[in-house]
């Protein structure tokens, strides 16, 4: 794989010729905020951002979509998206997400919905520039990723370093004007990478995030539950934000012929009223602070176990700024019990 | 399967939740093929009418209304609340929030208020009144929500109406929170179903679908605080479409 130093002003003209052959999905201000969405110049794009409002999940998983039609009693057809797309400025810890995602949607039911629109995704990743006022990239060893994408960019201010991953990443190099990276290029990458190891931090937890499935074996009669679920809204912000909560519904809706339809998914949250409700009526969560609790399980102890360990929260710090509360930073609740417990 | 026959009577409200059904366009069409749907107010004077689906629009107003919901209850085999003014009062329940009806009577028909045609009740919700089977929120209604609600009711399916706050359907749009930019936004506390429809255009959501089964109204008093506004600022967002009901803050 090779790396490439380009120019920015060639790197805007080589994501021009890009828009122009296909669809290209890019970060961009949202009012005084940023967000991906379709890019129609790259005038528009801002790899200078801080956070987005969404992460790039949408992409793969979109909030809802049409998984088949059907016939009741007949026949039934599944409905895939089937359109290649690049997917330019993906923060690491994003990437990181992605990189879970993508190990657990393989796993158990193979889901050809969201592979299908992941293989045909590039994604051009990009170092982070500015820290968001509530990541924490760098507790999470998530500041920087080395895997998963096809092309990491980083900005070292008068040039961009370009690297390849994949060979669809090889290929897409291959169309940018630019040099072979030298020593002083990868040296200012190095410090990047560096500075953001310790700087996307402004929530520090206390502890190797490795430790933290162990710090919750004990944790589970904790009256930090109770205490911060008494505020919490069931309002879902916290999942509907994250790129590792993955959960979703899935609704039937008929045409007015009453025989054909629809099998939607949508997708739904584990802090939700109703969320675990069952045939019957019955609901074996239904305490605001089982569902409070169950999230910062699920991120460190129930999906890591699925993963070979890896922590299912990137320190993104999205769920710190949705919570009108204040209560979901998991952070702060990681910290709390290793307060009270300590660690080992 | 003969077609069931759908009847729609009004009560008091502004009739904007039936101009919804016009509104439906084709789709009003495809519904009319599935469903006989018996005109409205004419159908109550046709005494052997029987129907299938009443769908009841307004809120309750008048000792009058009241018999009147009682008998359309008795004939139907279910019933619909159509639109806030059915669900929850709506609108209507912000004259409950004074005591003296005979002043606001004063203050709102001036010397005609003493008309009989002109009695008047403390604002009732349809389910105060009579047994609901099915409530079709929002001021006005969701059209896509409604007729997917009916064509449950004729595949013998239980509609799936979410039972979570509107930030849920906010966030998925990807909005940024209003809150942040100082509105007193009622989402975390009222029911989805709407897609946001008005944070989405940037507009505080004021309550039109009800509260959710479970608000944390408490943790809104909380919320109030650390944004620097006061518990009147929330009071007073909640009363247009809450009052008179149990969660909303008074006093
Ligand atoms: S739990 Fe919060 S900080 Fe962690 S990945 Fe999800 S949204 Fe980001
Ligand atoms: S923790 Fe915060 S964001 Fe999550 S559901 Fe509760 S109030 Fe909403
Ligand atoms: S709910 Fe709103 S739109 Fe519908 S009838 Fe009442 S006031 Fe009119
Ligand atoms: S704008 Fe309103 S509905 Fe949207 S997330 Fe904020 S509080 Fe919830
Ligand atoms: S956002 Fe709130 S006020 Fe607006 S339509 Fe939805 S429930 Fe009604």
């Amino acid at each position: 794989m090779s790396v490439k130093k380009i120019a920015k002003d060639d790197f805007a003209v080589f994501v021009d010729a890009l828009i122009a052959k296909t669809s290209v999905i890019g970060v961009q201000a949202k009012g005084d905020r940023f967000d991906f969405a379709p890019l129609e110049s790259a005038k528009n794009l801002r790899l200078d951002y801080d956070v987005t409002l969404q992460p790039p999940k949408k992409y793969f998983l979109p909030p809802t979509e049409v998984l088949m039609t059907f016939e009741i009693g007949g026949a039934y057809r599944s409905a895939y998206e089937d359109e290649p797309f690049v997917l330019l400025g993906v923060h690491p810890y994003d990437m990181v997400a992605i990189n879970q995602m993508d190990e657990l949607f393989q796993q158990d039911n193979y889901d050809a919905h969201y592979m299908k629109r992941r293989n045909n995704a590039t994604i051009i990743a990009c170092d982070v520039v500015k820290p968001s006022e509530n990541v924490f990239a760098s507790s999470m060893g998530t500041a920087v990723v080395r895997g998963g994408y096809d092309v990491l960019l980083t900005d070292i201010g008068n040039a961009y370093v370009a690297e390849s991953g994949t060979p669809k990443g090889e290929k897409l190099l291959a169309g940018m004007k630019g040099v072979t990276a030298d020593d002083a290029a990868l040296k200012s990458r190095e410090s990047v990478w560096a500075k953001n190891k310790k700087g996307l931090n402004r929530h520090e937890l206390k502890c190797d995030p490795a430790y933290l499935p162990r710090l919750l074996d004990k944790a589970y009669d904790h009256p930090v539950w109770e205490e911060r679920a008494r505020t919490c809204f069931a309002c879902g912000s916290c999942n509907q934000v994250c790129p590792t909560c993955y959960c979703f519904n899935v609704q039937d809706d008929v045409n007015w012929d009453l025989q054909t339809g629809k099998r939607e998914r949508a997708w739904d949250g584990c802090l939700l009223n109703g969320f675990t409700k069952v045939a019957g009526e019955h609901e074996f969560r239904n305490q605001r602070s089982d569902r409070f609790r169950h999230r910062l399980y699920r991120k460190a102890k129930y999906v890591p176990s699925k993963i070979g360990g890896q922590i299912a929260c990137v320190g993104c710090g999205r769920c710190v700024a949705a919570c009108l509360p204040d209560i979901a930073n998991p952070v702060s609740v990681y910290n709390r019990l290793i307060d009270d417990q300590g660690i080992g | 399967m003969s077609k069931p026959k759908i009847a729609i009577f009004d009560f008091a409200c502004c009739e904007g939740c039936q101009l919804q059904f016009v509104n439906l366009e084709e789709e009003l069409l495809d519904l009319i093929g599935v469903a006989d749907v018996v005109e409205w107010r004419e159908a109550m004077s046709e005494k052997s009418q029987e129907y299938d689906i009443a769908i009841i629009e307004g809120s309750i107003t008048r000792l009058e209304d009241e018999e009147r919901l009682k008998l359309i209850r008795s004939r139907a085999k279910v019933l619909i609340a159509l639109g806030a003014c059915a669900t929850i009062g709506g609108v209507n329940k912000l004259k409950n929030n004074f005591n003296d009806l005979d002043e606001v009577k004063k203050c709102v028909y001036g010397k005609d208020s003493k008309k009989p045609h002109l009695a008047t009740q403390p604002t009732k919700a349809v389910d105060e009144v009579v047994d609901v089977d099915f409530y079709v929120h929002g001021c006005p209604i969701d059209r896509k929500e409604f007729t997917y609600i009916v064509r449950c009711l004729l595949l013998g399916k239980t509609p799936e109406i979410p039972d979570y706050p509107v930030c849920v359907e906010c966030k998925a749009k990807g909005n940024p929170c209003l809150w942040q930019y100082g509105q007193v936004c009622l989402g975390p506390i009222i029911r989805a179903g709407c897609g946001a429809r008005c944070p989405s255009n940037g507009f505080r959501c004021f309550g039109c679908r009800g509260y959710t089964s479970n608000p944390n109204v408490d943790a809104a008093k909380e919320v109030i605080d650390k944004f620097g506004l006061t518990v009147d600022h929330l009071k007073t967002k909640m009363v247009l479409f809450g009052s008179r009901q149990e969660p909303t803050i008074y006093g």
